[in-house]
């Protein structure tokens, strides 16, 4: 509960003022409208049937008039129709279930971790400290080139990464749509972090054999949340094109960034990052709308890039030895949280019901006239959304996204979960969760959805979707064989 | 760590860790018995080699590794020990911490053919096809199973494993490996793994026995101060049958691993200078596998040590004369003898001989201390033997299976292992000085029974 209220706030009595004030702001014009609706009704029988009539034809309509009229309506309306956005669905999506030769144990980690850095034991045991508090279960994988000892991967690897994580994705997807490759008209492919030439997009274009005519873009270099960004493109390309498919693929391919120093501030994307990928499909054609699972809503980017401390947080480098890795900076969550304030501060007008933005209009204006030292309300976005899908990019984000946004752990659990089950793997992670989220059965039809991802730059990017259809469980996905399992209680410090 | 490249043939291009496909579940420890802790100074060696890669389907090298590490994975689901690190315990004994972390695979390249390899290399390169370490200090992040993948130019395969004694025995790791060929031809493991002993510590037997084999041998290692060489013998069932047929007026329950052994006993005992000891006698250390020869007995799944030395000791003048029929008859007895209970009485001895605290003995010298003949005859029956089970594709058997043993003394050992040929037919494995190694394969009577030698290095 926010602390302007008064200390009486855990009262249920005012849980119930508070439950029809927002009941009353919320649906103020149906308020308005029923005692006018009362009036017009009351003064139509009080005048009788012949008065209605008298009325009518004192009016002196004569054809011009009546046609100038109903031209008029209809060239409004039309207009109205030709400039309302194409409406954005989601028809489907899939995510990758890397295989379980994959899987990389707590301990596999630390020993090889051990028997690579035997020079360096303290940055294996900042290794271990990292591990053990990660929220990381024993089930998340590593592509195939990084179990070496020592891993050596070379170009022809990450590639082998990306056909396998792409193509599967990809592969997936259309078996449960039933997409023709001929039939993709627009192809955005996001991997921050490998970037061969040709291009992963094309990589894809010459595996399906796609069109010729086919508009693909590559976007590299963009971080976490880049699946954000290829949406936001994807949806602004489907307001150009009439009629078309768009196929998003999202991951990270981790092979060719596996830090090989000893450097403790670039070691802990090592420990994070895992193996995953997601394809989605998007489409602005109206007869995907009896199918589609999702309707785009909003995307709302914030780029803090213009700040120079955010936009060195994330900064990839050589080490003192030669080593490239990617640092990243101790200020990190300061900056994530700014991040966030400032895209909440652009979506909160677009999503949030009428009565918390009146709420929070008072309290600024009481904290500008009345007094500074009201603590700012931090308005209820559970009251716009049903699922939060925070990207799981570690423990701390989530833990502060939860505090700040004030959710409770069930609405974290998707994130949660899927930090445990997969680990971090970066632009997809979205789609685990969301993938959770279906296969628990709770996505039911007109459920609001909110996506958040941060990335380096620092960017933080949200989508809102809205869901179509209800979405049963169980299902085909990568939480098939273990949702049954979940939710798991993560301890903070797992002992190794 | 790896194999020193000297010219070898070959070249150990990568190391990497396979685990289980499903978590073990946190906390589990597996302790050793007393008698595991006993075989601790020894480690084992499994080589199977195979005519053809049995995963290649003209797919590159990777993939078949992969298609291999899938079917490993999910045996390990059933052996939390073996993928688990050695630690002591806080009775100082030694125990697995099953954490999970997974076995080492190697991938190797060999520079020649398999049959040019089958019948030139020597026991020094085929030990570059195992990974040979002892047991470290501080094995907490040491795998203590090691699968080595030999790839050959012809396109034969050898899948090599080997483990410290203490963890397993030659039974229990060709069992392993026997279940992963069984899981990658999609069948149901046939001796899935039993990790505890039946607990019937017979009492009695305890006090009856003041003193056991252990007492009497050395634990004091001797690393021996000649180099050791090796033969192998393969014997045919038909000559077996022949050499069977001689005995059978006086021992007409013979084993092929009674006569065999009776054979090159005498043999190597006249190599040997002094033959014998003080009182003209001559003495076999006999280690049989005592799994499943009596009713309610270990049963072959236990994953472990279930062996048993004793020693049989004859007249040095009987042992030279060449009455093979007679020594052969005094080895069946012995083996036939042998009870379970001497067994728990061995196990009981150690127990009673534990430290303050609860700590077991040191590990003893128990292979080559003395001649040692090893026995694996209870894993072969009339349907086939274990070792040549293992077949990774539907009847395509391994051509060869090389046992060895690490950390032998001195005095030799001699392994009577099983064939492809399977029914009688015999692979005798010799493990003594090189000088005696000449001279045995030099020998008449061995020859006469037309062994054909393999891995003897260039002749």
């Amino acid at each position: 509960m926010p602390q302007i209220l008064p200390d009486f706030s855990s009262s249920v009595k005012l849980k119930y003022v508070k439950l029809g004030y927002q009941y009353l702001v919320n649906h103020i014009l149906t308020f308005l409208l029923v005692p006018i609706m009362a009036g017009v009704v009351l003064e139509i029988l009080r005048l009788g049937p012949e008065e209605m009539l008298n009325i009518w034809r004192s009016l002196h309509f004569d054809l011009l008039q009546v046609l100038f009229s109903s031209f008029l309506i209809i060239f409004i309306a039309t207009v109205y129709f030709m400039s309302k956005p194409r409406s954005v669905y989601l028809v489907d999506y899939a995510c990758y279930k890397p295989p379980v030769t994959c899987r990389v144990p707590f301990s596999t980690f630390m020993e090889h971790s051990r028997l690579i850095l035997k020079d360096s034991p303290k940055s294996v045991d900042f290794q271990m400290r990292i591990l053990e508090r990660s929220g990381l279960g024993e089930e998340t994988c590593l592509p195939p080139a990084i179990h070496y000892i020592p891993p050596n991967p070379t170009m022809e690897d990450a590639r082998a990464e990306a056909e396998t994580v792409i193509f599967a994705a990809i592969d997936s997807l259309m078996k449960k749509t039933g997409l023709k490759p001929k039939d993709i008209d627009i192809l955005i492919v996001n991997c921050s972090l490998f970037s061969p030439t040709p291009s992963l997009s094309a990589m894809v274009i010459n595996k399906y054999k796609l069109r010729s005519n086919i508009k693909s873009f590559n976007l590299s270099g963009m971080g976490c949340s880049a699946g954000i960004i290829s949406i936001d493109l994807a949806r602004d390309l489907l307001q150009v094109y009439p009629n078309s498919y768009a196929l998003v693929v999202s991951t990270e391919i981790i092979t060719p960034n596996y830090y090989k120093g000893n450097e403790r501030a670039m070691l802990l994307p090592n420990c994070l990052f895992r193996m995953g990928g997601a394809a989605i499909l998007l489409s602005n054609k109206r007869r995907e709308k009896s199918r589609a699972k999702y309707r785009l809503v909003h995307v709302v980017r914030t780029h803090k890039g213009a700040d120079d401390k955010a936009y060195r947080c994330v900064y990839e480098q050589e080490d003192p030895q030669g080593k490239v890795g990617i640092n990243l900076s101790k200020d990190l969550m300061v900056i994530a949280g700014e991040a966030l304030k400032s895209n909440i501060t652009t979506i909160g007008p677009l999503v949030l019901p009428a009565s918390e933005q009146l709420l929070f209009l008072f309290t600024l204006i009481g904290r500008k006239i009345f007094n500074p030292k009201w603590k700012p309300y931090i308005p209820d976005f559970k009251q716009a959304f049903e699922h939060f899908c925070i990207h799981a990019g570690g423990r701390a984000v989530i833990d502060e996204l939860q505090k700040n946004l004030q959710l409770s752990a069930e609405h974290v659990e998707a994130s949660r979960m899927t930090l445990h089950r997969f680990g971090n793997t970066s632009s997809s992670s979205l789609w685990y969760e969301l993938n959770y989220i279906e296969a628990k059965g709770r996505m039911k039809k007109g459920a609001r959805v909110w996506q958040i991802a941060f990335g380096s730059g620092f960017k933080c990017n949200s989508a809102v979707w809205k869901c179509n259809r209800t979405i049963k469980a169980p299902m085909e996905g990568p939480w098939q064989d273990c949702i049954d399992r979940y939710p798991v209680h993560i301890p903070e410090v797992v002992k190794l | 760590m790896m194999a020193e490249v000297k010219s070898s043939r070959v070249k150990v291009p990568s190391l990497l860790t396979v685990v289980s496909s499903k978590p073990t579940a946190p906390g589990r420890v597996h302790k050793f018995t007393a008698l595991d802790h006993a075989m601790g100074f020894h480690t084992g060696h499994i080589v199977f080699y195979y005519r053809r890669n049995p995963i290649r389907d003209g797919a590159s090298m990777e993939n078949d590794l992969d298609n291999l590490r899938i079917s490993l994975s999910e045996l390990l689901c059933l052996y939390p020990p073996v993928t688990g690190r050695l630690g002591r315990g806080a009775d100082g004994n030694w125990e697995v911490k099953c954490n999970d972390a997974g076995v080492r695979m190697l991938k190797a390249n060999v520079c020649a053919t398999l049959d040019e390899w089958l019948r030139y290399a020597n026991a020094a390169e085929e030990r570059d096809l195992t990974v040979w370490e002892d047991l470290p200090d501080d094995p907490h992040i040491w795998s203590p199973f090691r699968i080595q993948i030999n790839d050959f130019n012809c396109g034969g395969l050898a899948v090599a494993i080997s483990f410290t004694h203490m963890h397993a025995d030659f039974t229990s790791a060709t069992l392993l490996i026997k279940s992963w060929a069984e899981i990658h031809r999609h069948e149901p493991v046939a001796h899935p793994p039993i990790f505890n002993l039946p607990s019937v510590i017979n009492e009695s037997a305890a006090y009856r026995r003041s003193s056991s084999m252990f007492s009497e041998t050395n634990s004091e290692f001797e690393i021996p101060s000649v180099r050791m060489g090796r033969a192998t013998f393969k014997f045919s069932e038909a000559k077996i049958r022949q050499c069977l047929s001689k005995v059978h007026e006086s021992c007409p329950d013979a084993t092929p691993f009674d006569v065999l052994a009776a054979l090159f006993w005498s043999k190597i005992t006249r190599l040997k200078s002094p033959a014998c000891d003080d009182d003209n006698k001559c003495s076999l250390s006999m280690c049989i596998d005592l799994r499943k020869r009596e009713r309610d007995s270990i049963p072959y799944g236990y994953f472990g040590n279930a062996l048993h030395f004793s020693k049989l000791s004859v007249n040095a003048e009987e042992l030279q004369s060449d009455r093979l029929a007679y020594i052969a008859g005094l080895v069946h007895q012995h083996v036939g003898s042998i009870r379970d209970e001497e067994f728990w009485a061995n196990v009981a001895w150690l127990e009673s001989h534990k430290k303050e605290g609860g700590q077991y003995p040191p590990p003893f010298q128990l292979f080559g201390c003395e001649l040692t003949c090893l026995s694996m005859e209870n894993t072969i029956s009339s349907e086939g033997s274990f070792t040549y089970a293992a077949m990774f594709k539907q009847n395509e058997k391994p051509i060869h299976v090389s046992y060895h043993i690490g950390n032998v003394g001195g005095e030799g050992l001699i392994l009577v292992m099983p064939s492809p040929e399977e029914g009688l037919a015999r692979i005798v494995m010799v493990t003594l000085p090189e000088e005696q190694i000449v001279k045995l394969c030099e020998d008449q009577t061995i020859l006469g029974l037309q062994p054909s030698m393999l891995l003897n290095g260039k002749q």
